[in-house]
């Protein structure tokens, strides 16, 4: 689409049904039937900030002050003093004007190649771009979610198809966490490659949405459903366990709120990598998740749309009891086949998923799970040692195991001895005071 | 069209049409960069409780560390005159980072070309508040003569204008802010 056919697009045109089809999302996500687009006061952060999911939850989320320094200016609502936190001074920033002098885009193509460079020159890991459908957005009237900050504007009180049409294109970038921290989940050395690569992320798509505003154009941030921009964009398909699956980096990257733009690009298509052939079979997610959050049944119908549901109120109960040791579970994200280091026997692999006929798929998922849990087991228990954190030190104890360290360290505790990390038997714990559906 | 190679260096934009823009034409309104914004931000509070270290020179290889992971490409840690007028809270250390650039920050003043200063604003920004959070004194407040702190603390050496050529990199590095503090460190020189 060129510039000129954008600007003499016709304003008033009723939405009959033909002008947004139902989009296709991939073989992971089917939008089935009727689909209410969600108020965003109505997920798990607004709805815990305002109280409504107990006292726990509230304080944990409010009051809370991590014991870890790193957590502390690296993750959201645990700081000390919310001016270290890079995502509050990025976020509650005025933002700039859209310049007026707009530069004309003759080859969406070149356009969608350039937004896609300067999104990993400025350290993206993965872009993608999705066609704007009305059902990938938040539902008109609720506000913008835009996380420790604001996004307000004249288009507040449109609607999704009003927006869908004035704003035809969402791209959404994301940073990828490090494996091998990774491996230290249910421990800071597992919050510190989350949050970090977390607040990273924010300071990119923030500098792309300036740039955008640069070419001329708007920019729309907190409208659109990340994980929906995410797998519509072929960033991923939609697992078991919730999370958007990349191709490279598996369940291991973030999805963070997407940009809306009238900015003439070319959308990508849905991709598919066999994360739905996967997930039949597999089930590590929901058999290692410590609060049973995740179905080990089939999709269900929610909103309309056919998905694996996992039950988000429990996921979200257990942050409170484990504050004092860990900020982030990610076990679901851990233990997925998905997750590996981005090197050649993983493109490989991914790629024979990619290739194989659906009626051979089972068998190759079932190879590929007997090799997964023959090399990398259940859960990962690897001991990891990252700038004087140590996974083999039990949550909550503390004791120096930093090689040649000859400061005096009295009255710490003991590291355990050999080469397994700490991994917490939460899933039986749990059982006592996590309330679970049916 | 250009010949490229497997192993030939990453494209050279040379087929982008926008790519001029990017790097080279300063923006409209400062407030669409994240560089101004990371700048206007006050500092946070120095935790009140110090976090007990390990020896300075393991202490120095965490703040080494934590800097590569948070994207510098060089750090080294720099000792500073504390009785100098330049240094009036007297910290005696500098912690200086270095980032990779591909265009020289001073010549492009496009967003673009401003991005190794956004990643270096990232790294002091993110790495001076662990700092305040261990419980020392440590600021990024922008101050004249980081490039001389760099080769004091042996990241590379000045050439005669003044930038920093290191055996890594040559001059396509940018040294972010240099960070002052108080956390006890063994310097580099």
């Amino acid at each position: 689409m060129s510039k000129a056919e954008i600007l003499e697009e016709p304003e008033v045109e009723k939405n009959d049904g033909s002008e947004f089809p139902t989009p296709h999302l991939g073989r992971s996500v089917r939008i089935v039937g009727q689909h209410v687009n969600v108020d965003m006061n109505e997920s798990p952060h607004p709805k815990n900030a305002r109280g409504e999911l107990g006292k726990p939850l509230f304080n944990w989320y409010r009051n809370t002050v991590s014991k870890d320094a790193l957590t502390r200016v690296s993750a959201p609502n645990h700081f000390a003093d919310r001016r270290q936190f890079l995502t509050n001074v990025i976020n509650r920033s005025t933002s700039g004007k859209i310049n007026p002098r707009r530069g004309a885009v003759d080859d969406p193509a070149a356009m969608t190649r350039h937004i896609k460079t300067v999104a990993l020159y400025m350290g993206a890991d993965v872009v993608g771009i999705a066609k704007a459908h009305p059902s990938y957005l938040y539902a008109s009237g609720g506000g913008r979610y835009v996380q420790d900050g604001t996004a307000k504007d004249e288009y507040q009180n449109y609607t999704p198809e009003e927006l869908a049409r004035k704003f035809p294109y969402i791209i959404q970038a994301t940073t990828a966490w490090d494996y091998n921290k990774l491996q230290a989940h249910r421990h800071h050395i597992g919050d510190a490659a989350y949050h970090v690569s977390q607040i990273k992320g924010v300071m990119v798509l923030k500098a792309l949405e300036g740039y955008i505003k640069e070419l001329g154009y708007t920019a729309l941030r907190g409208v659109v459903t990340p994980q929906a921009a995410g797998v519509a964009g072929g960033i991923g398909e939609l697992g078991r366990n919730g999370l958007v699956i990349n191709k490279n980096f598996g369940a291991r990257v973030h999805m963070p709120d997407p940009i809306m733009t009238d900015l003439p690009l070319l959308a990508d298509e849905p991709v598919d990598i066999g994360v739905e052939d996967f997930c039949k079979i597999c089930r590590k997610c929901a058999n290692t998740c410590p609060t049973n959050s995740i179905p080990f049944g089939d999709k269900v119908v929610h909103n309309g749309i056919e998905k694996y549901k996992i039950n988000w109120l429990t996921c979200y109960k257990l942050r409170p009891y484990v504050h004092d040791h860990w900020g982030s579970c990610l076990t679901c994200a851990a233990v997925c086949p998905f997750t590996k280091p981005n090197v050649w026997w993983h493109t490989m692999t991914v790629s024979l998923l990619h290739a194989c006929p659906y009626f051979a798929r089972p068998s190759l998922v079932r190879f590929l799970k007997w090799i997964d849990d023959r090399y990398w087991g259940m859960v990962r228990n690897n001991r990891v040692r990252w700038l004087g954190y140590d996974s083999g030190v039990k949550p909550g104890d503390q004791a120096c195991t930093v090689a040649g360290c000859n400061a005096s360290h009295e009255g710490k505790g003991q590291a355990v001895v050999g080469d397994a990390g700490y991994y917490a038997p939460l899933k039986e714990n749990t059982n006592r005071f996590v309330k679970r559906d049916a | 069209m250009a010949i490229t190679f497997p192993w030939s260096k990453r494209n050279s934009h040379r087929d982008d049409p926008y790519w001029n823009f990017f790097i080279n034409t300063p923006p409209a309104d400062l407030g669409n960069t994240v560089t101004e914004m990371i700048r206007k931000a006050p500092e946070g509070n120095i935790f009140p409780a110090k976090t007990e270290l390990h020896t300075p020179e393991i202490t120095t290889s965490h703040v080494k560390g934590m800097a590569e992971y948070f994207g510098a490409a060089l750090t080294g840690i720099a000792r500073l005159d504390v009785n100098d007028g330049t240094n009036p809270e007297g910290l005696p250390f500098a912690v200086v980072c270095a980032v990779r650039a591909e265009y020289d920050p001073r010549k492009s003043p496009g967003i673009g070309g401003q991005v190794p200063v956004q990643n270096g604003l990232f790294v002091t920004f993110v790495l001076s508040a662990w700092i305040r959070e261990l419980g020392f004194r440590a600021t990024a407040a922008p101050q004249p003569g980081d490039e001389k702190l760099a080769a004091q603390a042996r990241l590379g050496t000045l050439n005669s204008e003044g930038r920093l050529v290191t055996p890594q990199f040559g001059v396509n590095v940018y040294v972010a802010n240099a960070i002052r503090t108080d956390l006890p460190l063994a310097p580099d020189g």
